[in-house]
């Protein structure tokens, strides 16, 4: 089955956008993902290894996320590791899921439920 | 707590992990170890983080690992229903198959959960029970209390905390232009208190009611309210005019259960006219006891107390209970004496409906068997694709899990449509049928047998896959050592059916022999065309014998002038009367110049008042002597006419025509006329009894009248009904029967029985049949190869045929031989449900194993004949 199919049925939990985030800019093995969503929610978001790897089970699934066939030089390798990188569907969800969240965030500022941005 | 050294840690989470499903662990368990690992080296810097970090893994662990088997068993379903959809065949087979074993024996649970095993709808229903004298004067051996007798066992025994009375009489309820028949039952005060049941309306029977001279009083039952009082919320204080009496009522019972007989009304024990008139009189015994033990008391402390107030009743009143009656009281559980006639027939059929369920199970396992050789490519090129082994066993688990479902859904909505054909059956046997209903419970077994099958049979194959996976990309499962495997469970399932269905044939066999025995038995009566009706009268307006004698001549005059008539009588009771069913009529009786010599039984006979016609009217032969005629009216002499059994036990080969016997202490002596045939009064299956039968015109008795017709009887039936309302209009009738109907009825249980266990054991055998058939087919199929080659190298058709049919049948010597063992075995426990048929009936052992070879020699026909159409060549060619 072709992954776009799933797309629409697919529900983006919050964890699993950070994972999508995390793999944003490069390809990363489970421990790196699990840091990044550390540190780009500021420790609010700490994954446990079970969470991850169900997040990373469905994301493959859904064609989100591949493994990457290119791993480091060799002296930086661990051969137990996988690493994962983002597909364009992937990105495409990933895009679709930030824009959402800015549409909110521009509706609550009309709302006046949050301060206007002052932009120069 | 301290944070476990690295090494335990490591075992901890790799136990941990094992909450996930297999696949899941076998794709991802290496490197979620390897994380875990990373994460614990930082988070060993500080112990807080530690412990912070084993929470988070251990709940995250808990959350995730159930959504992972869900999702999997998800896909399995799915992936189940599409695999069954392909091969829709199977599936249905499988379906039906299992669906009827788990029919018949959820059904059956049910039946026997609310008759055997539930606690009977009473508060402590352990220390309820049944009082019981013994004597040798009644045929079997239980009379009932009299009013003295229940009065001394009250005030000496022990061991009760309460002791009730109960009798159930007949009484005629009138209404303007109508009289109706209702049951009632007539109790002590106490008697719904003894048993915890206390009315819905309105009050309990109370000792003020029970005093003579009390205004007359009724409890309505629950149904009666309901049915023919419209559950009027205001019938507290209503009157029913009951023969001289108008009676009122007080209250209305609760839906709970009657025991021991179901009842319209109850009424106090000082309403009853008949219990009055005998209230003095310690050898009328109409009544039963009812008690409550105390607390504490032991079946064995209660059975002595009775025995010691029976002894002393011999020692007190030696007329009443002659030493050579060998008198004595006893008790016995409510629970168990309400379920004792049921007991042995429930238990059978459970044992039935199990070897039915057995069989049905070993046929899915073999069917899906024989698919798992079929489906053995798919799942090895599945095993090269990467499925891992766990998740092809719990793929075939599932499919074996969704049939099973089916099949319990299935199978308990059959249950259910079929269960009142089944409570029906069973209220022959037991009161306690009523309380037979579809429940949670026997939801919960049908369910735990639909998954426990599941597991049998889904095991079997995947017992036998489990090697087979990644085994086998070449055809030819035979060849391999799991087919093999296979292929010898699948002979020993086989061996198991073949083996099971012997068993239930020949159940079914010994029932239906003894079924015909039954029904050749020689009634003695001739029962076509003769309807039978009960009339009660008014009582309170007849009260002398003359009266009696009157209306008895001008109903049957009436009777006698009616088209279509041939012969009328009228009778105090008649042969399978249902109100007749104890033998109400026996008494102990003397030969003149023949006293009771020590040691010799009491001489007891059924005695009955009928007019001249009665013999005529049934068919009853005349052997010796002559009838009744009107010359034996009042005025003449007592006269009486005996059996043929009577005649012989007392008389041997001498003649008793001109003999006297007496019933009442030589009072009155009634002179032999006659010797009539013997008539199986209380059904085929019991012997007849010493009968007397006296002149109506000495004994007026109006309670039955009989009529032989020229027509179908129940055509006539209300028009006899309007000439006996034309002479009396308060006069009901009840119990419009023709003989013939009250013959089959007499043998409706062990028909009913030998029906189930018959369809029952077809069904196991059409099973059976198809599983050896079947596995033929698939025999023939795995040897296309080596059949070719023995045709090309000669072999003859008969060669072939035979090299097949002995596969089969040596499966089914098998099984006939394991069979007949079990058979002997189980028969045993239906010898109490056999008439004239031993358990071990050779004929029947014999019988049953030559059909059940002949139809497993036709299963073997058509694989045989399918072995003799092969082409060596395609066959050469298909290797």
């Amino acid at each position: 089955m072709h992954p776009d199919k799933n797309l629409e049925s697919l529900t983006l939990t919050p964890a699993m956008f950070q994972v999508l985030l995390a793999l944003g800019e490069e390809e990363k093995h489970g421990y790196a993902i699990l840091k990044d969503v550390e540190d780009q929610t500021g420790g609010e978001v700490r994954l446990s290894t079970g969470t991850l790897y169900a997040i990373i089970k469905r994301l493959l699934s859904e064609g989100a996320i591949k493994e990457c066939r290119n791993r480091p030089p060799a002296d930086e390798d661990d051969q137990r590791r996988r690493y994962y990188r983002l597909t364009p569907v992937g990105r495409e969800l990933a895009v679709a899921e930030a824009e959402r969240m800015e549409r909110l965030v521009a509706t609550a500022r009309e709302k006046h439920l949050l301060r206007r941005l002052h932009t120069a | 707590m301290e944070p476990p050294t690295a090494s335990r840690a490591d075992r901890i989470y790799q136990a941990l992990l094992r909450l996930f499903p297999f696949d899941f662990r076998q794709d991802y368990q290496a490197e979620m170890e390897e994380v875990f690992r990373e994460q614990r080296t930082h988070a060993e810097k500080n112990k807080m983080g530690l412990l912070r970090l084993w929470w988070e893994t251990i709940t995250g662990i808990f959350r995730t690992a159930p959504h992972e088997h869900l999702s999997i068993l998800r896909q399995d379903t799915r992936f189940a229903l599409r695999t069954l959809a392909k091969n829709p065949g199977y599936a249905l087979v499988a379906v039906l198959t299992l669906a009827l074993g788990i029919a018949v024996s959820s059904a059956i649970v049910s039946v026997v959960a609310a008759v055997l095993l539930r606690p009977l709808p009473y508060q402590n229903d352990s220390q309820l029970v049944v009082l019981h004298q013994v004597t040798s004067k009644a045929s079997d051996g239980d009379v009932a209390f009299s009013v003295p007798e229940i009065k001394d066992y009250r005030s000496q025994t022990q061991s009760f905390s309460s002791l009730v009375e109960y009798h159930s009489m007949r009484f005629t309820l009138y209404s303007k232009d109508d009289a109706t028949r209702v049951r009632a039952g007539v109790v002590s005060p106490g008697f719904f208190g003894m048993f915890g049941v206390k009315p819905v309306l309105g009050r309990d029977l109370t000792d003020a009611d029970d005093q003579t001279g009390a205004p007359a009083v009724l409890l309505l039952s629950y149904e009666y309210w309901k049915q023919h009082c419209a559950g009027d919320p205001n019938i507290i204080g209503r009157t029913f005019q009951m023969n001289d009496r108008v009676h009122t009522v007080v209250g209305v019972l609760p839906p709970v259960p009657q025991y021991p007989d179901e009842n319209d009304v109850y009424m106090p024990t000082s309403a009853c006219p008949f219990r009055s008139a005998a209230r003095a009189n310690r050898d009328v015994h109409m009544m039963q006891m009812f008690g409550r033990l105390k607390f504490g008391q032991t079946p064995d402390n209660v059975r002595s107390d009775l025995g010691v107030v029976a002894a002393r009743l011999v020692h007190d009143h030696p007329k009443s209970y002659p030493p050579e009656f060998g008198f004595t009281a006893t008790s016995g559980l409510l629970r168990d004496e309400l379920t004792n006639h049921a007991r042995v027939t429930l238990w059978v059929l459970l044992a039935a409906a199990a070897c039915l369920l057995l069989i049905a199970c070993a046929n899915v396992a073999n069917l899906t068997l024989a698919r798992m050789s079929a489906r053995e490519r798919e799942l090895t090129v599945r095993t090269a694709l990467g499925a891992g082994k766990g998740r092809l066993l719990r793929q075939l688990a599932t499919e074996s899990l969704i049939i099973g479902l089916a099949a319990a859904a299935l199978g308990v909505w059959l249950a259910s449509q079929s269960l009142h054909l089944l409570a029906a059956f069973t209220a022959g046997l037991t009161p306690r049928a009523r309380e037979i209903h579809m429940d949670s419970t026997v939801l919960l077994v049908a369910l735990a047998i639909a998954i426990g099958t599941s597991i049998f049979f889904g095991s079997v194959s995947a017992l036998h896959s489990r090697e087979d996976i990644g085994g086998g990309m070449k055809d030819g499962a035979p060849h391999t050592t799991a087919g093999r495997r296979r292929s010898r469970t699948r002979s020993l399932l086989v061996v198991c059916q073949v083996a099971l269905s012997l068993v239930l044939l020949i159940g079914a066999g010994l029932l239906l022999r003894s079924l015909l025995k039954l029904q050749e038995v020689d009634p003695g009566f001739v029962p076509d065309r003769v309807l039978a009706m009960r009339m009660d009268l008014n009582w309170s307006k007849y009260p002398r014998r003359q009266q009696i004698r009157e209306l008895g001549s001008r109903v049957l005059e009436r009777i006698q002038s009616q088209p279509g008539v041939l012969s009328a009588a009228i009778s105090s009771s008649y042969p399978l009367d249902p109100d007749n069913a104890l033998g109400e009529g026996k008494n102990d009786f003397q030969i003149e110049g023949r006293p009771l010599r020590s040691g010799e039984s009491p001489r007891i006979a059924n005695s009955r008042a009928a007019t001249p016609d009665y013999f005529k009217t049934l068919g009853i032969r005349l052997t010796q002597g002559r009838n009744f005629d009107a010359s034996d009216n009042d005025k003449a002499p007592p006269v009486v006419v005996i059996n043929q059994s009577m005649a012989r036990r007392y008389w041997g080969n001498q003649s008793p025509i001109g003999c006297r016997i007496t019933f009442d202490n030589a009072q009155t002596w009634h002179k032999i006329i006659g010797v009539v045939g013997d008539v199986h009064e209380f059904g085929p299956q019991l012997p007849a009894g010493y009968e007397a039968y006296f002149p109506y015109a000495q004994y007026p008795s109006l309670s039955a009248v009989l009529v032989r017709t020229d027509r179908d009887p129940m055509l006539i039936a209300i028009q006899l009904r309007q000439t006996i309302r034309d002479v009396d209009a308060q006069t009901a009738i009840a119990n419009v029967k023709t003989l013939e109907q009250a013959r089959q009825d007499a043998i409706a249980s062990p028909r009913v029985l030998a029906n189930l266990l018959g369809i029952f054991a077809a069904l196991a055998l059409t099973i059976a049949a198809a599983g050896v058939g079947g596995m033929l087919a698939l025999a023939v199929n795995q040897r296309w190869h080596e059949i070719g080659v023995r045709i090309t190298l000669g072999a003859k058709p008969r060669d072939v045929a035979g090299l097949i049919v002995r596969q089969g049948m040596t499966l089914v010597a098998a099984g006939l031989a394991l069979g007949v063992l079990a058979a002997a075995a189980l028969t045993r426990m239906m010898r109490s449900l056999l008439f004239e048929v031993r358990p071990l009936d050779a004929p029947t052992f014999a019988g049953v194993s030559l059909a059940v070879t002949a139809v497993a020699l036709l299963a073997c026909y058509l694989p045989a004949r399918r072995a003799l159409g092969i082409d060596p060549l395609l066959a050469l060619r298909r290797e």
